[in-house]
């Protein structure tokens, strides 16, 4: 009984920590519709683990990590540097693009791995079971630093989403919101893998976008229903022996889901209620 | 030994490149992976459920179907969800079927070997039926899309006015995003979910830097996709690479390149615009 105490409450604790900063982020990144932003840092935070496997670096040492903050960092300048001013060509085809490069940089540098394919899967599953308190403090301490760094300026940031025109320095604030995000990426990536790190920044926030338009409100509620739909797949995988990373990633995906249908029935009604009043 | 899969290339090329143009105008990036993705997730069903091979017709009826269920989704929530992007939906929508993917490989056997087989494909193994199924079910699609050119230029284009036009979109959503689901569900069976995605963006990418005539840009990204094939699967046969991600990585390079060419071309008319302004001067 202690070791599922154990078990519970330093995942539990990691999720929530998480949760906090992730649900902002998406925040951001769904206001703006840099959906696959995210995606590209994971996938890079995954390349340059690949890569320093490939120098013959452990996986999840500080080597490791330090290789994937150089990719992430890289990956950031890229994002807020390349703004095609072509009209046929969106942002987000950019960022798409860049995805792709990274996914299959990374396929390639697993080919030449010795069981490359098994280190492609954990990247993309990652061993968050085996999550300990150590972990725990660490990711704190960087989410406390970067919670303060975003309070601090939220404003800046803020202005960035809601394309008011006296952001000055767009191209700066756009890197060092890309660079925090980085950050998280590299140290969620390794323990969540890619899936679940984008799942925790994109669900929790896109289920809050689509009810509240306030910021901090947003937050809340796509914390506590994150922190529930995570708590609900936990503890499915944990009871069934279910794959870990997937079962939290369904329990999100069924409360999005859930959010969607219920979103689009207040949607009708509303509309109906319009109408009725208009004939009326 | 290249023969095939070449000609997998020139089909994808073909097909991918033109729903590529329709996919950058409709903002809509994210449908080609997500829609892959869904396929993968039927595909992955009927391995574990009835333990039928990718290539069998129960694999390929379970895809389909999974695809077809998320075109209507998507169809749908166009037009019944405006809070967030539909952008932002598809995304979403990613991330849950990837999880449910690995969540029905992990439950069966050997599940990496099949993640990766799903995202590099074997496109070095591509046989005749292969090709054959492809050239079929592409044409059928690429007639679609010839005769209904018009119906879909104007979604892709402008999707709220076609709605006032009294259009029924979700209709014409779900017909658009159920062809796109055909084509995707063969392709992604043959070259797995990265090197799709590749064909379906980087084509029509180069294409938009040079033109915005829909004949134009369609030739441009034929044109690029052949080129990067050629070249990419003579790489991964050279230096031992996966084949479908070396010719994904070509294609990229095509587009550094092609990008660096645009800014070049661009300067050069501006450079030649202030020459000849100053000599009437």
């Amino acid at each position: 009984m202690p070791e599922t105490l154990r078990f519970f409450s330093v995942q539990l604790a990691l999720i929530a920590v998480v949760l906090v900063l992730h649900t902002y982020l998406g925040l951001h990144i769904i206001r703006r519709t840099l959906v696959f932003s995210d995606l590209v840092l994971d996938q890079l935070a995954a390349f340059g683990a690949l890569v320093a496997i490939g120098l013959g670096v452990k996986y999840g040492t500080i080597q490791a990590y330090l290789a994937s903050l150089v990719a992430v960092i890289f990956g950031s300048a890229l994002l807020a540097l390349i703004k095609p001013k072509n009209r046929l060509i969106p942002r987000e085809a950019v960022i798409g693009i860049l995805y792709a490069l990274a996914l299959v940089a990374s396929l390639l540098v697993g080919d030449k791995l010795s069981a490359g394919e098994a280190y492609v899967t954990k990247t993309l599953v990652g061993c968050m079971l085996w999550a300990t308190w150590p972990l725990v403090g660490v990711t704190t301490l960087v989410y406390i630093a970067l919670l303060v760094f975003h309070y601090s300026y939220c404003e800046k940031f803020i202005s960035l989403t809601q394309k008011t025109p006296d952001v000055r320095h767009e191209r700066l604030w756009d890197f060092l919101f890309f660079t925090t995000q980085g950050i998280v990426t590299v140290l969620i990536v390794p323990v969540a893998g890619v899936l679940l790190a984008y799942s925790f920044l994109m669900i929790p926030a896109a289920i809050a976008a689509m009810f509240t338009k306030g910021w901090a409100n947003a937050v809340a509620l796509g914390w506590s229903l994150g922190f529930v739909a995570c708590s609900m797949g936990l503890s499915a995988s944990y009871y069934f022996d279910l794959p870990y990373g997937p079962s939290l990633v369904l329990a999100l995906g069924l409360f999005f889901v859930s959010a969607v249908l219920l979103r689009a029935m207040l949607s009708q009604r509303v509309r109906a209620d319009t109408r009725g009043v208009t004939q009326g | 030994m290249l023969g095939l899969p070449f000609l997998a290339c020139l089909l994808m090329t073909a097909m991918l490149g033109h729903l590529g143009i329709h996919v950058l105008k409709r903002e809509i990036i994210f449908i080609d992976i997500t829609l892959a993705q869904t396929a993968a997730v039927g595909a992955a069903t009927a391995h574990s459920l009835f333990a039928a091979g990718g290539d069998s017709v129960v694999g390929y009826a379970c895809a389909l179907g999974a695809t077809l269920i998320a075109a209507a989704f998507f169809a749908y929530v166009r037009s019944a969800v405006v809070q967030i992007p539909l952008e932002a939906i598809i995304g979403v929508a990613y991330a849950i079927t990837a999880g449910a993917t690995l969540f029905v490989l992990g439950v069966a056997s050997g599940g990496h070997i099949h993640v990766q087989e799903i995202l590099a494909g074997s496109i070095l193994w591509t046989r005749w039926a292969d090709i054959l199924a492809c050239l079929l079910a592409f044409s059928i699609v690429g007639v679609c899309c010839y005769v209904f050119r018009r119906r879909f230029s104007r979604i892709s284009e402008d999707y709220d006015g076609a709605r006032e036009a009294g259009v029924k979109v979700i209709g014409w959503d779900f017909f658009f995003y159920a062809l796109f689901g055909i084509v995707i569900t063969l392709s992604v069976r043959i070259a797995g979910v990265a090197v799709v995605f590749a064909f379906l963006i980087i084509p029509a990418t180069i294409s938009a830097l040079f033109s915005r005539h829909d004949l134009a840009r369609s030739a441009i990204a034929w044109g690029s996709g052949v080129t990067a094939s050629m070249m990419g699967l003579l790489f991964s046969y050279r230096y031992d690479f996966s084949a479908g991600p070396a010719v994904a990585l070509f294609l990229g390079l095509l587009l550094i390149l092609a990008a660096l060419c645009r800014i070049c071309i661009g300067r050069l008319i501006t450079h030649l615009s202030i020459g000849r302004v100053t000599l009437r001067s």
